[in-house]
């Protein structure tokens, strides 16, 4: 929408920040090696993660716990369209993925968004957890045994894989939550629902439609990490570690805005596999995780991307989420 | 205690009509019956000590409360029962009695959203027009948050200004804003009401009353008392007993 010019010389220089920012991820795989290619690959799929999460947790202010399960619910349907039974295409099986995840969000998310707080985070995570079993007991899924997929090793191809599906996420999400009607609605819900109700906004199908965008980002990177792991398992793609990961990610970067948690994702995951590579397992990665944590919380209020934008709303912006608890 | 009998139109067109409308918090009736029709263009004060049922009352008309009897007009249209959004589509405009501000979002962004579901295109050039008239234009890029008591309210009644209702309903705009503050509102509401826009006021500010409102309505325990202009209820031995404790 039209705006004043301070507003759009902003949308200029961010545009053209992004636009130097592909091409220089695009050059990427030239100038490192394959371990650290895949490290990197494994940062653009948390931080699209992370942006799909936000836009439920973040811009909604509804804190979701159950988002594991539309990353399974993409991963299960590319692989089972991969069997050899049915034998499709992985890129064929993009657009179903992610319109099951958004029907399952669209049935999920009429009655649970109803709900307020901790009411609507016990639901999610009591959904995802359903879907853990479900997965474990029928035979589409292969049962606790998982599924293969036809394993395609290219490095590069699952690197710029990851690249589109996290820039169209995050342009695509940018796009819609400061320049449409979508955005202002889900931001006015956030803040006051009965004065955004006041003013007409049909808040109960702005955060299913919220809910179901979210979904379906999430299931996108669920395909592609089925076809790039090669393996799944009910733990692997439905596990509560999914979701708490996303919503630590989206905290430590910055809740509820744009590029805060691609901050937040990149400085976990790199952290995440430099301890892992230096000590050898991801136990003590826990304790200075929950150090991070507890030190921005305590001083980074609003995450580390205040650090470059700003942190006067912060701690506003979290307690008003809070406080629907 | 009965409420006067008044006159509702048989089409029921008026910009506003409540017909006997009744709310009920468990054993506490807080609006008891309420009839009011408002006419086109008319500001209506409604007055009445703590608790009288003023704000619950506005809650019935906007759909912010389901009503327990009685029916709820908006220019023509019964909208009782109706949800929230829909009743404010039809033309209903409100401001809450403790500012009700997206709080994250600056002034601007508060005015946009006012205007999703109407002229979208046109918003950002209304947004000045608003933020102009109601002299907010210098904190137009500050955060909702970091206004004033005072800016918090013009930025709530220049909110209900971006969707152009038909009817606005006022809870306590000038309660605790500093004078040039009020007489910005003053203005606004003079210039609004030129417009043809319906306004029913709750207020405590009696100085306000007397130079905006063309008719008065007293509320008491739920029920309206009295009826009339401002000299009309000054004068009245009921209102004095719902505020002063007076016997009639």
């Amino acid at each position: 929408m039209a705006s004043n010019p301070d507003k759009v010389r902003d949308y200029l220089f961010r545009l053209a920040a992004v636009v130097v920012g592909l091409i220089a991820l695009a050059f990427v795989p030239a100038f490192i090696d394959p371990y650290s290619l895949r490290i990197v690959t494994g940062a653009l799929m948390w931080a699209g993660l992370a942006c799909a999460w936000n836009i439920v947790g973040g811009y909604a202010g509804y804190i979701s716990f159950g988002h594991s399960a539309f990353f399974g619910i993409g991963a299960y349907t590319t692989a089972i369209l991969m069997q050899s039974g049915i034998g499709m295409p992985f890129l064929a099986t993009l657009v179903p993925s992610v319109i099951v995840a958004m029907i399952v969000a669209v049935i999920i998310g009429g009655p649970t968004m109803r709900l307020r707080g901790a009411y609507f985070a016990i639901a999610t995570w009591a959904f995802s957890e359903m879907l853990i079993q479900l997965a474990t007991v029928l035979d589409v899924t292969g049962g606790t045994g998982g599924l293969s997929v036809p394993a395609y090793l290219n490095e590069f191809f699952f690197y710029y894989t990851m690249l589109a599906a996290a820039a169209a996420s995050f342009l695509g999400v940018w796009y819609l939550i400061e320049y449409t009607r979508f955005g202002f609605r889900l931001k006015a819900l956030r803040d006051h629902e009965p004065a955004a109700e006041a003013m007409g906004i049909r808040t109960n199908l702005v955060k299913v439609q919220a809910f179901a965008l979210s979904a379906a980002i999430t299931a996108l990177f669920g395909s592609v990490f089925a076809y790039w792991t090669t393996f799944i398992d009910p733990q692997s793609v439905l596990g509560p570690d999914i979701t708490d990961q996303m919503v630590v990610m989206v905290l430590l970067g910055g809740l509820g805005t744009i590029w805060g948690p691609a901050l937040g994702a990149v400085v976990l995951w790199t952290t995440n596999r430099y301890i892992w590579s230096t000590f050898g397992d991801t136990v003590v990665y826990l304790p200075i995780l929950g150090l991070i944590i507890a030190m921005v919380v305590l001083f980074l209020p609003n995450g580390l991307i205040s650090l470059f934008v700003g942190r006067r709303r912060g701690r506003e912006l979290i307690s008003r989420i809070l406080r629907k608890f | 205690m009965s409420s006067p009998a008044i006159k509702t139109s048989s089409t029921n067109k008026s910009p506003l009509v409540l017909e006997s409308v009744v709310k009920r918090f468990g054993g506490v009736t807080a609006v008891n019956g309420v009839s009011l029709e408002v006419a086109p263009g008319e500001v209506v004060g409604v007055i009445g000590p703590n608790g009288s049922g003023k704000s619950t009352l506005f809650s019935l008309a906007a759909g912010g409360q389901p009503t327990d009897g009685g029916r709820v007009w908006l220019d023509g249209v019964d909208v009782t029962g109706q949800p929230t959004w829909r009743i404010a589509r039809s033309g209903i405009g409100r401001t809450f009695q403790i500012p009700s501000l997206f709080d994250n979002m600056s002034v601007r962004e508060n005015l946009l959203a006012a205007a999703v579901e109407g002229d979208w295109k046109g918003a950002p050039g209304r947004a000045e027009e608003v933020a102009e008239m109601l002299q907010i234009t210098h904190v137009i890029n500050n955060l909702a948050s970091e206004l004033s008591g005072g800016q918090q309210k013009l930025l709530e009644f220049g909110r209900v200004c971006m969707r152009d209702p038909k009817v606005i309903l006022l809870d306590e705009v000038t309660a605790g804003v500093h004078p040039n503050i009020r007489i910005i509102i003053l203005d606004a509401i003079r210039r609004l009401r030129e417009t043809g826009i319906t306004f029913l006021i709750i207020e405590h500010d009696m100085e306000m009353v007397r130079e905006i409102c063309d008719r008065l309505i007293v509320m008491n325990m739920g029920e309206i008392v009295a009826e009339g202009t401002f000299d009309e209820i000054a004068s009245n031995v009921e209102v004095q007993s719902a505020y002063l404790g007076r016997q009639p």
